[in-house]
């Protein structure tokens, strides 16, 4: 596998007049499913906007599957796809021939875009509606067109902005199930959202944006399974706590919840230790569960 | 015993095919653009104006034919009253401009209203490709609604001509040149102000309403103060008839310069001033048209 970034910035910055709207974003993302998380107001969308060459930086410069975003900008977009988060369907065609003509907007030939259009919308389960117009389909259908008309041409990379906006749970359920799938298709996908937990189901990766600056970047993994333990104490608290600072943890408390961390040794262990030595009792004892949230909030995300 | 159907779950498949590029996407563009001006793939109602537009475009050239064919055969000393290729401009003339007031505003407004420049804009296109190809779109249909009825006419005359009919045909061809001048004309006149103004307004029947406006009533306007006899320049006014500039430079391509009655030729300007000012008014329109595209897509 190629492990060279598929998106990568480095002293990246847009200003819209005198309000700036990311400043000083360096990033270097492998394949694979990539969240952008970050309040309204971010920076997501002009992120993407300088990806797909739609807006020039102010300063610096992104690479998109090894092309310059902006000198390189037909280049990126022969190879990506996007699903904006406004509207973007023209409402008195059907999903079939608005599916055919962004295939052909790609650059596919007629046969290749009625093919590809027809299985696109098989897969985004739109089989029955496709000769149907968009002004007469709901949310989730609109939604589900609008992801069929960003993978239709089988980019290399899809950009989702906002994927599940104003989708009720069931349909939520289904794009974020349509999405998880795309990796499988060979389709590498950068999800923006301000909804941490569609981006804890869909991808792999994370970069957090706030108010312009990337405030965390890397595997979902690292950063959601913190090494921090919590343990719920019976009893007297202060001699456990007294125990575990004396050999180096950091201890939090709350009521008799304890969250304990070592950067020297293992928090399990210390936590055992501690136990048995004050001869205290516990009522439960695990890693922390660290959400995408926390992760935002204690990075100071607002 | 009958045998069981199997499904087979195809999955996804990767497109390894051909892959054109912005050529590609010019072209899906522009013949889009051809669709949605003629209705095609569209609901019937967005159908009917303009298939009666291109009927009342081609009829008259059908009758034309039809009545030199009646007086050649049972008058042949009678001279057709319907004029020639010169004339039938000025019919044309008035159904272009109904059609561009119609599809100009299908061309663009559409696509910025509901969202789907978004869709353009991930796409091998830059903003210049877009309007390009929409604007050629329009000159295209321009061109045909001025050329097929010409054409019509040039065959038919020919073959009702009392030489043979490719002699005929050779003896008028030095009309061919001047017949597509025209429709240039004609064409460069009416689409670049019809997609500046949709450009600019963010409804199709606005657009349609200000085009009018342009067009007829500033030429009603500019007959009306050229008569302002006290102000001074005021026969300058008489350049505001946008309308008219094309059949006036018309007029000279065909040699007919005096024969309309026109504000811009009655005021002493000369047909090489009216194609000037269609020549400017069609930069400016396009220059501000692809200025404005490129800060939106």
């Amino acid at each position: 596998m190629n492990d060279a970034p598929i998106l990568s910035a480095r002293d990246l910055g847009h200003a819209y007049g005198s309000i700036v709207a990311l400043h000083g974003v360096e990033f270097d993302l492998p394949a694979g499913r990539i969240g952008l998380v970050g309040a309204n107001g971010a920076g997501k969308t002009t992120l993407i906007k300088i990806l797909l060459g739609i807006l020039r930086p102010t300063t610096g410069s992104a690479t998109v599957l090894g092309f310059d975003a902006t000198r390189d900008m037909l280049d990126v977009r022969s190879r990506i796809g996007y699903m904006p988060e406004s509207d973007c369907l023209p409402l008195d065609v059907t999903a079939s021939e608005f599916v055919v003509y962004a295939a052909g907007l790609a650059g596919l030939p007629s046969n290749a875009a009625r093919q590809r259009a027809s299985d696109v919308l098989t897969l985004v389960g739109l089989e029955e509606e496709r000769f149907r117009p968009l002004g007469g389909f709901s949310t989730g259908m609109k939604q589900r067109t609008k992801l069929a008309q960003a993978i239709v041409h089988d980019p290399e990379l899809v950009f989702l902005d906002e994927p599940t906006a104003g989708l009720d749970p069931e349909g939520r359920e289904e794009m974020l199930e349509l999405i998880s799938r795309l990796g499988g298709f060979g389709i590498n996908v950068l999800v923006s959202s301000h909804v941490l937990g569609d981006i804890e189901r869909t991808c792999d990766r994370v970069l957090m944006l706030d108010g312009g600056r990337v405030l965390r970047s890397g595997p979902l993994s690292h950063l959601v399974d913190a090494d921090i333990v919590s343990v719920d104490v019976l009893g007297d608290i202060s001699a456990v706590v007294e125990h575990l600072t004396a050999a180096g943890a950091v201890v939090e408390t709350s009521g008799s919840r304890l969250l304990v961390s070592s950067s020297d040794d293992d928090p399990f262990r210390l936590v055992r230790d501690a136990l048995v030595s004050t001869g205290s009792g516990m009522r439960s004892l695990g890693p922390k569960a660290t959400t995408l949230e926390d992760v935002f909030l204690e990075g100071g995300g607002t | 015993m009958t045998e069981r159907g199997v499904v087979f779950d195809l999955g996804y498949t990767p497109h390894e095919g051909e892959r054109r590029g912005r050529h590609g996407a010019i072209m899906t563009t522009f013949r889009d653009g051809l669709y949605r001006v003629f209705g095609i793939r569209r609901r019937a109602r967005k159908k009917i104006l303009p298939w009666l537009l291109v009927v009342i475009a081609i009829l008259p050239a059908v009758v034309f034919v039809g009545f030199a064919f009646l007086l050649s055969t049972f008058a042949p000393d009678v001279e057709s009253p319907f004029g020639g290729h010169a004339e039938y401009f000025g019919i044309t003339a008035t159904v272009v401009l109904l059609f561009v007031a119609l599809g100009a505003p299908e061309l663009l407004i559409p696509d910025r209203r509901e969202g789907v420049l978004a869709v353009y804009s991930s796409r091998p296109l830059r903003p210049d490709d877009y309007v390009g190809a929409r604007a050629a779109s329009l000159l295209t249909v321009i061109a045909g609604f001025m050329l097929i009825p010409q054409v019509l006419m040039y065959i038919g005359f020919a073959a009702l001509s009392s030489d043979s009919f490719f002699k005929a045909l050779g003896t008028n061809a030095d009309e061919i040149p001047k017949i597509i001048a025209a429709a240039a004309m004609y064409a460069l006149a009416y689409a670049p102000v019809g997609l500046l103004v949709s450009t600019i307004a963010s409804r199709k029947a606005a657009a349609t309403g200000i085009f009018f406006a342009v067009m007829l009533i500033g030429t009603a306007l500019a007959a009306a103060l050229v008569e302002a006899t006290g102000v001074p320049g005021h026969r300058f006014a008489a350049l505001l008839g946008l309308a008219e500039h094309p059949a006036q430079v018309s007029d000279w391509i065909f040699g007919r310069v005096g024969s309309s009655d026109l504000i811009v030729a009655n005021n002493g300007f000369d047909p090489w001033v009216s194609l000037i000012v269609i020549l400017l008014v069609a930069g400016v329109s396009s220059a501000v048209i692809v200025w404005r595209y490129r800060r939106i897509m």
